[in-house]
């Protein structure tokens, strides 16, 4: 088994958003990049699937600090690391894009999975994984837990809403969209990322991240915050008073 | 234009996101459009009593199709789609929908949109508005041609559920389609809700990330036992193993409506407000005033929970009122 994992370098949860005077795209200037959560919890499951049936990992990142986060890979397990490379100032990733970039390189490595996160924060134009699969004519899951090597394919679980799990086999090549690791992401010490940052990165090809015709973004803009919220300000004591008022008005203290 | 509204069901009911999704292709659709619905599923019954939203019901039932996967959605879909050649597919963003919407983007060629919040209908097309970055930006799309729309669940009122007119329910034998199938359903485990089932409680105090860390949950725990209410938390605080699965709130866990809801140190992406956004009364508190929590909630502070909570904590153990 090869596993390919895709790894995007996507806005921290906390980073400032700032839009573009034109509204078409965010101020990147000063934004601050971490790998997309699901990603890692894809990365570790490659690595996991790798100790558990010998698999090869080969991890492909792309975005801001993608460097770093393949020698990261590395040190965490995987075999291989291909940077793609892409416009940075050109806005929102599209799946179509980043497909058109992955396709000849899974061909090329001869990856039977692909293993990436259900979704990134960016994926206004459809998320990876299902888009790929599409693309590579492979049946393929998202919202993925617990994946497990069994016969020719792989057994999942997929979260289903209201607390169901549902049980798969999917056969191989496929592609899934890892929700959760089946082990939390491995911490990695700074001796091995050390001994990791010497080993080589390829270069893959460049990502075009135009979305196809017929969708374009017109228009970005922050969202009525607070709206309905009325706002009880930051003095945690006051706020604890208004609290405790509402919820007494509302015969909802206890006791 | 001609709308496929690719429907929805469970054990041959109809889910609520079908009817919000009729209920959004109804908004934009103008005299002499038309609204198809897509019903994939083990029984037509319950569509034809509910789906008259809609003005024409196509149904592929077949009793492999009791929980359909992804995989045999999607073939009857592009099936459908190649007959009917709509113009607009909406589509719910659940966990097959988001298996099957950008699949079809990419077999057939058509662009996709996600995260959708709202349509809206101009001379020069359909403009799609979409939550990204968890909530915390809005995007307009501009949509000229053929395309797919994924809905984000609870952001349209649900169309009235009616009976389907004479004739407009037409069926669609799935079973040429159900051949050599790549993923098999093995089965589903049901949440053991005898233990606890926080969709019945009547008071919850959510934790998210900005907990911090296991050991912070026991001051969650002693308010919430203060307020008589159940602990619950978002997913990342469940993936951690802070709390168990069965009290996480959201797409992928309970879908809750307490009479207070209040949330602590949670950002309130859209799958979490998916589980929550109905509940009575909603207070958050999150340092970030930018946090898309607030703008569901209906009282927001910004002050650290953790200097709330110890502050709450001591209102509540002193008797009410004094
Ligand atoms: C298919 C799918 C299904 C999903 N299902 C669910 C689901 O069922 N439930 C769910 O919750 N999520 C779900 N998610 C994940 C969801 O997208 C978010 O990642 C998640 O809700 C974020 O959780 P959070 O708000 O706790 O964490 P974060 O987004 O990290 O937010 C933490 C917040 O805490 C605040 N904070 C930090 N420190 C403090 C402090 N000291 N005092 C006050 N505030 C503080 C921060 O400002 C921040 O806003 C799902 C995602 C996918 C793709």
């Amino acid at each position: 088994m090869h596993i390919l994992v895709v790894l995007r370098m996507v806005p921290a949860p906390a980073t400032e958003f700032e839009i573009l005077p034109e509204g078409l795209g965010l101020d990147r200037e000063w934004m601050d990049f971490q790998l997309n959560d699901f990603d890692d919890q894809a990365l570790e499951e490659a690595v996991l699937l790798k100790e558990a049936s010998g698999a090869r990992v080969t991890a492909v990142a792309i975005g801001e600090g993608a460097n770093r986060v393949l020698q990261m890979a590395m040190a965490r397990g995987a075999d291989d690391a291909v940077l793609l490379s892409g416009d940075e100032e050109a806005g929102l990733a599209s799946p179509a894009g980043l497909a058109a970039a992955l396709l000849p390189l899974i061909e090329e490595r001869k990856a039977d999975l692909i293993l990436t996160g259900v979704q990134s924060a960016e994926d206004l134009f459809g998320q990876l994984g299902p888009y790929l699969a599409g693309r590579l004519d492979w049946p393929h899951i998202s919202g993925t837990s617990h994946l497990a090597v069994a016969g020719g394919g792989l057994t999942v679980a997929q979260e289903r809403g209201n607390g169901v799990v549902a049980r798969y086999r999917i056969a191989l090549p496929a592609v899934l969209g890892v929700q959760t690791s089946t082990k939390a992401p491995r911490y990695v010490s700074g001796s091995k990322l050390r001994e990791a940052a010497k080993a080589p990165i390829a270069k893959g090809p460049a990502v075009d991240s135009l979305p196809a015709d017929g969708a374009r973004l017109a228009m970005l803009s922050m969202p009525l915050a607070g709206e309905g919220a009325e706002n009880l300000g930051n003095v945690a004591e006051h706020v604890a008073d208004r609290i405790a008022h509402i919820l007494a008005e509302r015969g909802l203290r206890a006791g | 234009m001609k709308f496929l509204v690719c429907t929805e069901t469970r054990s041959g009911k109809i889910e609520a996101i079908s009817l919000e999704m009729l209920a959004a292709a109804r908004t934009i659709a103008a005299p002499g459009d038309e609204v198809v619905a897509l019903v994939v599923g083990d029984s037509a019954t319950d569509a034809a009593a509910r789906l008259g939203a809609a003005d024409r019901v196509i149904a592929a039932i077949a009793p492999a199709l009791s929980v359909p996967t992804a995989e045999a959605y999607a073939r009857i879909a592009r099936d459908v789609m190649a007959t009917e050649a709509p113009d607009l597919i909406v589509m719910p963003y659940s966990a097959t929908g988001l298996d099957v919407a950008p699949e079809l983007a990419a077999r057939c060629e058509l662009p996709i949109v996600a995260y959708v919040v709202r349509l809206d209908r101009g001379d020069d097309g359909v403009a799609a508005t979409s939550q990204i970055y968890g909530g915390k930006v809005m995007a307009k799309t501009r949509i000229t041609g053929p395309a797919i729309a994924m809905l984000n669940p609870g952001s349209f009122p649900e169309a009235a559920a009616s009976q389907v007119a004479a004739g407009a329910l037409a069926s669609l034998d799935p079973t040429p389609l159900l051949s050599n199938l790549r993923v098999e359903l093995l089965g589903e485990d049901q949440p053991d809700l005898a233990e606890i089932d926080i969709a019945t409680a009547e008071r919850i105090v959510c934790v998210g990330r900005g907990i911090g860390d296991e050991g912070s949950i026991e001051i969650a725990r002693e308010l919430a036992g203060l307020l008589g209410a159940e602990i619950a938390g978002s997913r990342p605080v469940v993936d951690n193993g802070w709390l168990p699965k069965l009290r996480q709130v959201g797409k992928s866990g309970r879908k809750v409506k307490p009479r207070l809801y209040l949330a602590l140190g949670v950002s309130g992406a859209p799958e979490h407000l998916e589980g929550m956004s109905r509940s009575d009364l909603i207070i958050a508190v999150n340092t970030d005033p930018k946090a898309p929590i607030f703008g569901v909630a209906h009282y927001g502070a910004t002050c650290d929970l953790f200097d709330l909570v110890a502050a709450l904590n001591d209102r509540l153990r002193a008797p009410a009122g004094s």
